[in-house]
């Protein structure tokens, strides 16, 4: 067996555009800005960047020989995922691997979106992903009329709703807490609170999911720049490091928006404790699983901040949605969650929003947002991919 | 709204014979030959053992709903005219799981493990999409 990656490579830089609807910059722009603040926040030039992990891409974007060439860079290895919350660890996984195997020095992982121009993609006719052979990745089945990831994410809600008895007014804990969160961050487009009447009077968009269960439609981009734990020691910020990672689980037991065993799609029926696999980050990272300060997660729709509680062990199967009320997962509770308000009341800048918040707190940096002596924080999925990061 | 204007299914050689057996009104699965389980969405080869050879059976037509949901936003102009309307996942008596529709219940008497039994829906040209009733 190789040698480990832990703490063998490091964030050393972040940088962003704004974040809001509509915005005039083109896409490309969105990203220029956000490189341009990622170098000097980390004190590098655009000649040290010699690779990209891009999170873009075909069908939400230009490839990555555009983005290359609109910047002006001249990389040596290049990673393409496309635009899917399920490729965000991917994508900081491939940039750690490529620096620690020397193909790569600095890495450059770029997500730059303009949602509000695209948004006919998300759903209906536009829809070119749902429409493939066979269906969607999110179960979208057109000719039945379920199109958009919100879809899928409400066939696993109901189940869950069903077999557990949560409801819909449990479920507003999530998106309650992530727009107080929103509050305190000043990138965040909601600006203001969000109540339990006010979710639950909003329209229903696919039963049970309602307006303020799905994330926002807004443009935006960030940059995150990756490179080894040495070098990172000798640029301008406090390193993050990458402490532990585990991959993206697939088969026939799994569903994108289900943990294993919900019985959506073809997933055996047969919920279970998180196995040896899904706690695999812990143990690369040398930590348990309360030594995480935070969570961070990809809240497209509100269910999937149950979903990984459950995944990753922080509760039992089926008891999630209680276990996220009384502010356990807002600022000052037990485990803090998307801490800037994530998708949901943040930006939807495809969840690198959150992985620059993560950065932020581990530098010490998040201001009113801060949780005091975050040592170690956790990005993960429903999907069980995860990357633990520390300061 | 014009039937004619909803999505088709995009069908590949897999399952080519799934979507001709709906158009003589009969539900068929692929059965492995070596290890004799059934699967959706019709694949190459048995997804349970690898084996190659497939054949098709008839399925029950019998089911319960395993999950649901109610479409209120228009995503597809063609659908407006029905929203709010359902869709639903069932899993046959066989063990797979299909997505299709329940016709002949009003959609707040939905939930999960409601009996079904397969339906017809031939309104589309050129395809016959499964759909369910409420078993009786």
């Amino acid at each position: 067996m190789v040698s480990s990656i832990r703490d063998q490579t490091a964030i050393a830089g972040i940088g962003q555009s704004e974040y809001g609807r509509f915005l005039p910059d083109s896409q490309l722009k969105l990203g220029a800005k956000a490189l341009k603040a990622a170098l000097e926040d980390a004190g590098l030039e655009r000649s040290d960047v010699d690779g990209v992990a891009i999170h873009l891409g075909w069908p939400l974007g230009v490839d990555y020989d555009r983005v290359a060439e609109a910047y002006g860079l001249d990389v040596r290895w290049v990673s393409q995922t496309w635009l899917h919350g399920r490729f965000v660890t991917s994508a900081i996984q491939q940039a750690a691997m490529a620096v620690a195997c020397g193909l790569a020095n600095v890495v450059a992982c770029i997500t730059a979106i303009s949602f509000t121009r695209e948004r006919q993609i998300l759903g209906g006719p536009g829809d070119a992903e749902g429409t493939r052979e066979d269906g969607g990745t999110h179960a979208e089945s057109p000719p039945y009329g379920l199109t958009s990831p919100a879809g899928g994410a409400a066939l696993g809600m109901q189940r869950y709703m069903a077999l557990y008895g949560a409801t819909s007014a449990q479920l507003a804990a999530v998106p309650i807490a992530f727009r107080k969160h929103a509050l305190k961050s000043p990138y965040a487009v909601m600006k203001k609170p969000l109540t339990l009447h006010e979710h639950q009077a909003s329209r229903m968009v696919v039963d049970p999911l309602r307006l303020f269960d799905c994330c926002l439609i807004t443009d935006g981009a960030a940059v995150a720049l990756v490179t080894s734990a040495e070098r990172a020691r000798d640029l301008k910020q406090r390193p993050v490091y990458i402490a532990g990672m585990q991959g993206l689980r697939s088969g026939r037991d799994e569903f994108i928006f289900a943990t294993r065993g919900l019985g959506i799609n073809q997933q055996p029926a047969r919920r279970s404790p998180p196995d040896e696999r899904d706690l695999a980050a812990y143990r690369m990272a040398g930590i348990d699983r309360k030594d995480v300060a935070g969570l961070y997660t990809y809240d497209a729709f509100s269910p999937v901040a149950l979903f990984v509680l459950e995944r990753f062990g922080f509760c039992g199967p089926g008891e999630a949605a209680t276990w996220v009320q009384g502010g356990r997962i807002e600022l000052g509770g037990e485990l803090p969650m998307n801490t800037s308000g994530g998708l949901l009341s943040e930006a939807h800048v495809a969840g690198w929003n959150s992985i620059l918040e993560i950065v932020r707190q581990l530098r010490g940096t998040a201001g009113e947002r801060q949780i005091p002596n975050a040592r170690y924080l956790q990005w993960a999925t429903p999907w069980s991919d995860s990357v633990i990061f520390r300061n | 709204m014009s039937e004619s204007a909803k999505p088709l299914p995009r069908t590949t050689p897999d399952g080519q014979p799934f979507w001709d057996a709906l158009r003589a009104r009969k539900l068929v699965l692929p059965y492995c030959a070596a290890c004799g389980k059934s699967h959706l969405p019709p694949g190459p080869v048995c997804p349970f053992c690898f084996a190659d050879r497939l054949e098709w059976r008839a399925a029950s037509g019998r089911g319960t709903v395993s999950t649901w949901t109610v479409v209120h936003k228009e995503w597809f102009p063609a659908f407006a005219a029905e929203i709010p309307y359902n869709v639903v996942q069932v899993e046959l008596e066989e063990g797979p799981r299909l997505t299709a529709k329940v016709v002949g219940l009003p959609n707040d008497r939905l939930r999960v493990g409601l009996p079904v039994v397969i339906d017809f829906d031939e309104a589309r040209e050129g395809v016959t999409l499964p759909r369910f009733r409420p078993a009786p």
